[in-house]
């Protein structure tokens, strides 16, 4: 190992090089949950969005300056590259460089602030005192204001980490694994139990500072963005209802801002781990995502998006259009009436197209052609919804219709919605529509879905 | 027959505009307005210049805000910055429906009257621009540590990005040029900031670099090329993310 260290007076940009390269697998790089004004002496200030400076050529964000403090590490977790027993070269920051960079790099617009996370460095508490006096010369010495998000290390003394929280805005703790299980196997250092303690130390002095903060104005504050973590997928051989799951539970019992869910990529040979022939399982991953957001934004639980006889996500359809599909008897659903919750759960309704559709219909009802222009997206929701009573031309509310017109919406997008005219040859044989104009059917606003799905069903000749 | 209110493409131009289109006491339907350079006229109209007047527009302004809430205030300051034709008159009709609706902030609401739509998108989009300014805005420091970034954006968007560098670069001393309409904004530390001329630019700017520039920004190249990951490259994303023409005024895509 020691073969491979880089001499302490190394040129800055090898060590940025190899550190930068090291932390690359880190998948947080957000830089939103804090809204602090510059204070007039020091440099930077935070907004509560975030910022994305610029995008990488894997198409991921660029927000903050992520960089381990060093690669070197006594941990052998087999699925990381920085193990112990992996001949690559190694190097450490030292805490002035760290805040130069930082400093320089923030005056010129390329960065939000500082993602620090690091090797195993003796033991946990001591790498975490390096990180700690990293991070105050930044915010005391340099007058930093900017963000700075700290990955703590399992195990770290409590002490040293609620010092580090009241510095830092954002603190996360790597899950690694969704089941202990997987852990204790790839990660043979860790354990759940080390892992969860500290995420719930810091869940409960940010809850006790916000409550002095309550009475004191200018009381400190710990951790004002609250903590992330982050899990492997497909590592470990689990399903998509235990990763979910796992989120849920963190979101609801540990207060968590975010998971991030990382496809597992193949950097070292082992036994333990799997192959992937096929690259690392990207679709999963997104369809993991999807889910998260519908689990944050839409309403919806762990168990209602997943069971245990369908543990893993549909990969052609997302997990809303999936969960729609399995619930026709809550479609159709009226526009002009139905509740914002009820729209949430709507394909190809999001939160921004459904908070419009609220505050626009008090000023009159809407149609067909304002919910294209307010943004809905019409070639997945024309099946679930009713506009003044009527679906936009005869569907069939039925699993196999819905699903394969969803799969050929190019096709299927009917003309008049395509263009402003809304001219349409007539045709006789148009096998895609049995109905005739006048046999269009009218769904008045009380009839429930069901009724109206075996209506559809006797039309379909 | 229809009298067109031709003004200036700038904010208070626009707003002059609505003033005058109102005052001229010709009838909504019978005024349309434009800004300068579209330069199609049409048949059958009568072409009327307006010359831009703070005082009115300031007028407008706060009507706005006390008639109709901050945020009409703000979709029409954002939808001014825009490179769009239709965008003096949709504001103004904006203006006309706020101020005759008797809770006039839920105009901005009322998204099935096709100019409030128009304004919306086009706040929305000047919006999304300016946010991804103050991300993609470089600095450089220049002899004397004067930060110098430069851009030519297709919106308006130095007046609305300049409040958050003068907040977050309080004690520095920087420059912002919009190539494109040669203006300046120019901060000084300690104080605040002002959009000036770019001809103006300050006595003694020589637009020479400081010695430690190029090494920062050689590390910040380094930074960006350690940081993708090679499996899972994907230009198509960061092109969706980042589009092309960011690029050139970037440090990190500069050869």
């Amino acid at each position: 190992m020691a073969d491979g260290r880089i001499a302490v007076g190394a040129a800055l940009s090898e060590k940025l090089r190899i550190l930068a390269d090291a932390a690359k697998y880190d998948v947080a790089c957000t830089s939103s949950g804090t809204a602090r004004r510059g204070n007039g002496s020091g440099l930077g200030n935070c907004v509560a969005a975030g910022i994305c400076h610029s995008f990488s050529g894997d198409g991921r964000c660029i927000s903050l300056l992520k960089v381990l403090y060093t690669n070197e590490c006594i941990y052998h977790c087999k699925y990381c590259v920085n193990r112990a027993d992996n001949d690559i070269p190694r190097a450490s920051f030292t805490p002035e460089e760290l805040c130069r960079l930082t400093m320089e790099f923030y005056r010129r617009n390329y960065i939000e602030g500082l993602f620090l996370s690091s090797g195993v460095l003796r033991n946990p508490t001591y790498t975490m005192e390096l990180i700690f006096e990293t991070v105050r010369r930044l915010r005391e010495d340099c007058g930093f204001q900017g963000y700075i998000h700290v990955k703590a290390i399992p195990g770290a003394a409590p002490d040293i980490i609620e010092r580090i929280g009241y510095l830092a805005d954002r603190m996360s703790i790597n899950l690694e694994f969704p089941t202990a299980e997987g852990l204790r196997r790839l990660a043979p250092n860790k354990s759940r139990a080390l892992i969860l303690t500290p995420m719930r130390q810091i869940q409960n002095r940010s809850i006790a500072c916000r409550e002095e903060l309550a009475r004191y104005r200018h009381a400190p504050q710990f951790v004002p963005a609250g903590q992330s973590t982050q899990m492997i997928i497909g590592a470990s051989g689990e399903t998509d209802l235990q990763i979910m799951s796992v989120a849920q539970r963190l979101y609801d019992n540990f207060g968590l801002k975010r998971v991030f869910y990382s496809a597992y990529m193949q950097v070292n040979e082992d036994r333990a781990l799997p192959a992937l022939p096929g690259g690392p399982p990207l679709l999963r991953e997104h369809r993991l995502y999807q889910a998260d957001w519908l689990l944050r934004f839409y309403g919806f639980e762990a168990g209602e998006l997943l069971s245990e006889d369908r543990p893993n996500f549909n990969m052609v359809f997302d997990p809303k259009c999936d969960w729609a599909l399995r619930h026709l008897e809550l479609f159709p659903v009226e526009i002009n009436r139905a509740s914002y919750q009820t729209l949430l759960r709507v394909p190809g309704i999001g939160v921004k197209s459904a908070q419009r559709i609220v505050k626009a219909r008090r000023l009159g009802s809407l149609d067909f052609a304002d919910l294209k222009k307010i943004g809905v997206v019409l070639k997945r929701a024309l099946y679930f919804i009713t506009c003044r009573g009527r679906t936009m031309y005869p569907v069939k509310i039925e699993e196999d219709y819905i699903t394969r017109n969803l799969l050929y919406v190019k096709e299927k997008l009917p003309p008049e919605l395509r263009g402003e005219v809304t001219y349409r040859q007539l045709s006789l044989f148009d096998d895609g529509m049995p109905l005739s104009a006048g046999e269009q059917f009218v769904l008045t606003a009380g009839e429930s879905g069901a009724a109206a799905g075996s209506l559809w069903e006797r039309s379909s000749i | 027959m229809t009298t067109v209110f031709v003004c200036e493409d700038s904010l208070d131009g626009i707003l002059t505009g609505v003033y005058d289109a109102w005052d001229s006491r010709l009838g909504h339907e019978n005024v349309k307005l434009k800004t300068e350079e579209d330069d199609t006229m049409e048949l059958f109209c009568q072409y009327r210049a307006v010359r831009t007047d703070v005082e009115k527009a300031e007028k407008v302004l706060r009507t706005v805000r006390k008639r109709m809430g901050e945020k009409a205030r703000e979709a029409v300051c954002y939808a001014a910055a825009c490179p769009d034709e239709r965008k003096a008159d949709a504001i103004y009709r904006l203006i006309v429906l706020g101020l005759s609706l008797k809770d006039g902030s839920q105009a901005v609401n009322c998204l099935q009257n096709p100019s409030v739509l128009l304004v919306e998108k086009l706040r929305y989009k000047a919006w999304h621009e300016a946010e991804r300014m103050l991300g993609f805005l470089r600095f450089q420091e220049l002899a004397g540590g004067i930060l110098y970034a430069y851009m030519e954006p297709p919106y308006a968007v130095l007046p609305l990005i300049a409040p958050h560098f003068a907040d977050r670069l309080f004690q520095e001393n920087w420059i912002i040029h919009d190539r494109k309409r040669k203006q300046i904004a120019v901060h000084k530390i300690g104080s605040g900031w002002f959009l000036a001329d770019a001809v103006l630019l300050p006595p003694g700017f020589t637009g020479e670099q400081t010695e430690s520039e190029a090494e920062f920004q050689a590390l910040w190249k380094t930074f960006c090329r350690s940081i993708a990951i090679a499996e899972r490259r994907n230009p198509a994303c960061q092109k969706n993310l980042l589009p092309l023409r960011f690029r050139p005024f970037m440090t990190e895509f500069q050869v």
